[in-house]
C-alpha cells in the first residue's frame, strides 16, 4: 500500500492555496495598477490636448480666421516616439495637424468613448478626443461660437512598463511571501506533528518486559492525541493483564508438570535398576499407567481451565441452548456417588423447580461435581452433604454446603486460586491438583454468574453460585 | 546408611526410597509433610536427609532452616521443582548440600545421595579402601586384593558403614540405627551375625585381619 504523509498532504494545501492567493494579488494589482496608471496617462492627455486646444487662436485680419500657432506645441512625453495631435473646426477643416500625423486617422468607435488605441511608427499609442472645446482666443467683437475637435495621442510604452514593473514587483513580493509562509507552515507542521512521533516512540519502547506506555509531555497535551494515547493505554493493559495471565499460567503448569513427570520417569527408572521377574515389570508397568493418568488428567484440568478462561474473556463464542440446571445437579450427584459411598457422605438435593440457563449442560455438571467432590472430601464421615437449588427473579441459584472443618478466613480469597490446596497432604493422596475451583469459578464467570464460598472455621462451608436466567423465550 | 525422604507426592517417594534401598541397600524413612520430615529427622540418626520443598505444614525451607538450627549437621539434598537460580541460592544459603531439579533422573539422584553422604563421612573417593581392601560404593561390589568377595546386602550394609569410618569405634547400637529403617524390629544379635559372616569372608582366608571387635564398645574396620 502507498504510504501518504500527513506532513505532505497538508504542506501541499498550503502552498497551493498560497500560490493561487498570490496570483490573485498579482493579478488585482496589476489591473488596478493598470487602470490607474491609464486614468493618470488619459487625464495627461487632456492636459496636452486642451493646450494644444489653447494654441487656436484668430488671425488679425479683417475676416478672422482660426489659426495655429505650433512653434508653442509642447515637448513630446517621450523622445523616440512623437506625440500626434489633430485640431479640427467645427466645421471638420483641419485647423493643424502634427508633422508625422499617420495617414489613416485612429478611428474612435463609439463603444470605447473618446479614446483609443493604435499601432503607429512600431509603437502603442493611446489617444484621446475632445470635441466641443471653445477657441480660448475670446475677443468680444468677435463671433464666438466656434468649437473645436482636439485629439491628441501619445505612445504607451512607458505606461506599459510601469505596469509591467509593478507586476513584477508585486509578483516577487508574493513570491517572497509565498516562501515565507511555505517555510512557517512546513516548520509549524513538523512542530506541531513532534508529538505524534514522540508517541511513537515511547510506543515502540513497550516490549515483553515493559508495558508502561510513557507518552510525552507534549504528546499528553495534545488534544488531538489524547484519544490515541487513552486507547493505547487501555490496550496495553489489556494486553499485558492477558500475557501475565497466559505466562503465569504457562509457568503453573510447566511448574505442576514436573512432579507427575517426576513420578512417572522414576517409576520407570527403577523398575530398569535391575533385571526383574515378569509379574515385577507387569505391576512396573501397571504404576506407570496409573502414573500417566494422573499425568493426563492433570492435562486436562489445564486444557479446560485454559478453554473457561477464553469464554469468560469472551475471546470465543458458542452457541448455546438452555437446559435445565437442575437435571445438572443430578447427573454431578451421581458422578460423585461411588465417592460419596466410599466415605459414607449423603448428598442431599432439593429445588423448586427446573432452573432454566443458557449453558453446556456438561460444563454446569462439571462444576457441581468440582463442588461436591470438595464438599464430601471434607466432610466428616457418615456426615451429609446439601446440594440446593431455587430461582429467585431472573436469578437462579445453587448452594453446596457441608459440615467440614471450614476454611480459614485468610484461605478464603485464595481457593481460586490455580494449583491453590487445601493446606493438608490428603489433597494429594487424591490426586487433586487444585484445579477444580479455578475451572469452576471460570465456567461460571463465562456464564455471567458469580461463586462465593461462606465459610467460618469449624462451622462447615457454604459455596454460592449465582447464575443468569434464560429469558422464557430463548 | 539411613536415609530420611521429606516429600509429600506418596508415589515418588516411595519410588525414590525403593530405588534407595534396592540399588543403594539403604535404610529409608519416608515423612509426607514438613512437621513430620523435622520430627523424624530431629529423632532419629540420618545419614542423609531428601527434602521436598512444596511441603504440607512446613515447607522445606522451614524444615532446612530448623535441621540446621538445632546444630545437625546431616547432609541434606533438596528436591526442587523450581529450580530457579534465587530459590536454589536461598536454599542452599539456609544450609542444603546439594539440590536436583525435578524430574530428576534417578541414576542422577542416587549418585549424588552417595557423595553426599561420603563427604558427611569425610570420604572422597567412590571406591573406599581400607587396607588391601576395596569397596566400590558406585555398584555395591567388594574386592580383596582384587577378587570380588560376595556379601549379603545387610552384610555390604555393614561393611560399608564401617568402611566409611576406618579406625574409628562404631558401637552396635549405631550400626543398628543407620542399618535398619523406621519399620524394623532392632535385635542387636544380628549384627553380630553379620558381623561374623563378614569375617568368615574376608579375614579367614589368612590375610590380616581387617575387622577388630573391641569388648562392650563396638566395631571397627582397620586395614
Amino acid at each position: 500500500m502507498r504510504k501518504t504523509s500527513i506532513q505532505r498532504r497538508l504542506i501541499v494545501v498550503v502552498v497551493v492555496s498560497q500560490l493561487l492567493l498570490a496570483v490573485g494579488l498579482v493579478w488585482v494589482a496589476v489591473y488596478f495598477t493598470r487602470r490607474q496608471l491609464r486614468n493618470a496617462f488619459d487625464t495627461q492627455l487632456r492636459g496636452r490636448a486642451m493646450s494644444i486646444a489653447a494654441l487656436v487662436r484668430y488671425s488679425e485680419d479683417p475676416h478672422p480666421k482660426l489659426i495655429f500657432e505650433d512653434d508653442l506645441v509642447p515637448p513630446p512625453l517621450e523622445t523616440q516616439h512623437p506625440d500626434l495631435y489633430e485640431v479640427l473646426a467645427g466645421d471638420g477643416h483641419v485647423i493643424a495637424r502634427s508633422p508625422d500625423w499617420p495617414a489613416t486617422a485612429p478611428q474612435f468607435t463609439s463603444r470605447y468613448g473618446l479614446r483609443t488605441e493604435f499601432e503607429f511608427d512600431g509603437a502603442r499609442y493611446r489617444a484621446i478626443r475632445l470635441e466641443r472645446v471653445p477657441v480660448l482666443d475670446r475677443e468680444p467683437e468677435l463671433p464666438n461660437d466656434d468649437v473645436l475637435t482636439v485629439t491628441y495621442a501619445a505612445p504607451t510604452d512607458q505606461m506599459t512598463r510601469a505596469v509591467a514593473r509593478a507586476g513584477v514587483y508585486i509578483a516577487l513580493g508574493s513570491a517572497l511571501l509565498l516562501l515565507v509562509t511555505v517555510t512557517l507552515a512546513v516548520w509549524g507542521l513538523r512542530r506541531g506533528l513532534r508529538p505524534l512521533a514522540e508517541l511513537a516512540g515511547s510506543a515502540a519502547l513497550i516490549s515483553t518486559t515493559n508495558w508502561e506506555l510513557n507518552p510525552s509531555e507534549a504528546a499528553l497535551s495534545t488534544s488531538e492525541l489524547a484519544p490515541l494515547t487513552q486507547a493505547m493505554t487501555a490496550m496495553l493493559d489489556g494486553l499485558h493483564r492477558a500475557f501475565t495471565q497466559q505466562r503465569e499460567f504457562l509457568a503453573n503448569a510447566a511448574h505442576e508438570l514436573k512432579t507427575p513427570v517426576a513420578i512417572l520417569k522414576s517409576t520407570l527408572q527403577s523398575l530398569l535398576q535391575r533385571p526383574r521377574a515378569a509379574e515385577e515389570y507387569r505391576a512396573g508397568l501397571e504404576q506407570a499407567l496409573e502414573d500417566m493418568a494422573r499425568l493426563e488428567k492433570l492435562l486436562h484440568s489445564m486444557l479446560r481451565l485454559a478453554r473457561a478462561e477464553q469464554w469468560a474473556a469472551g475471546s470465543t463464542r458458542r452457541d448455546l441452548q438452555t437446559i435445565d440446571a437442575a437435571a445438572t445437579c443430578q447427573a454431578a450427584i451421581e458422578r460423585l456417588a461411588p465417592l460419596a459411598q466410599e466415605r459414607g457422605v449423603t448428598v442431599e438435593f432439593s429445588s423448586n423447580g427446573a432452573l432454566p440457563i443458557r449453558a453446556d449442560g456438561e460444563d454446569l455438571e462439571l462444576v457441581w461435581a468440582n463442588l461436591l467432590e470438595n464438599a464430601i472430601r471434607f466432610s466428616p464421615a457418615d456426615d451429609r452433604v446439601q446440594l440446593r437449588v431455587h430461582s429467585k427473579g431472573a436469578r437462579g441459584y445453587a448452594e453446596v454446603e457441608d459440615n467440614g472443618p471450614g476454611i480459614p478466613k485468610a484461605e478464603l480469597s485464595r481457593i481460586f486460586e490455580r494449583f491453590h490446596r487445601a493446606d493438608s497432604s490428603r489433597a494429594r493422596d487424591t490426586g487433586s491438583y487444585g484445579l477444580g475451583l479455578a475451572i469452576s469459578k471460570a465456567l461460571i464467570e463465562a456464564y455471567g454468574g458469580t461463586i462465593t464460598p461462606e465459610s467460618r472455621s469449624g462451622r462447615g462451608t457454604r459455596m454460592v453460585v449465582e447464575l443468569p436466567l434464560a429469558e422464557a423465550n430463548s | 546408611m539411613r536415609v530420611l525422604i521429606i516429600e509429600d507426592e506418596r508415589r515418588l517417594a516411595e519410588n525414590v526410597a525403593g530405588s534407595l534401598r534396592e540399588s543403594a541397600g539403604y535404610a529409608v524413612d519416608v515423612a509426607f509433610d514438613g512437621e513430620e520430615g523435622l520430627y523424624m529427622a530431629e529423632s532419629n540418626p540420618y545419614d542423609l536427609v531428601l527434602l521436598d520443598l512444596m511441603l504440607p505444614k512446613l515447607d522445606g525451607l522451614g524444615v532446612m532452616q530448623r535441621i540446621r538450627a538445632s546444630g545437625s549437621p546431616v547432609p541434606v539434598l533438596v528436591l526442587t521443582a523450581r529450580d530457579e537460580k534465587e530459590s536454589v541460592v536461598a536454599l542452599l544459603n539456609a544450609g542444603a548440600d546439594d539440590y536436583v531439579a525435578k524430574p530428576f533422573d534417578l541414576g542422577e539422584l542416587l549418585a549424588r545421595a552417595k557423595a553426599l553422604i561420603r563427604r558427611g563421612k569425610g570420604q572422597s573417593a567412590a571406591v573406599l579402601k581400607v587396607g588391601d581392601l576395596e569397596i566400590s560404593t558406585a555398584d555395591l561390589t567388594v574386592r580383596r586384593k582384587g577378587r570380588i568377595v560376595s556379601l549379603t546386602a545387610m552384610e555390604y550394609r555393614v561393611l560399608e558403614y564401617l568402611a566409611h569410618r576406618p579406625g574409628a569405634v562404631v558401637p552396635k547400637t549405631e550400626l543398628l540405627e543407620h542399618l535398619y529403617d523406621f519399620n524394623w524390629e532392632r535385635f542387636s544379635n544380628v549384627i553380630e551375625v553379620y558381623i561374623s559372616g563378614l569375617r568368615r569372608k574376608l579375614d579367614d582366608t589368612g590375610d590380616t585381619k581387617l575387622i577388630h571387635t573391641l569388648r562392650g564398645q563396638g566395631y571397627m574396620l582397620r586395614g
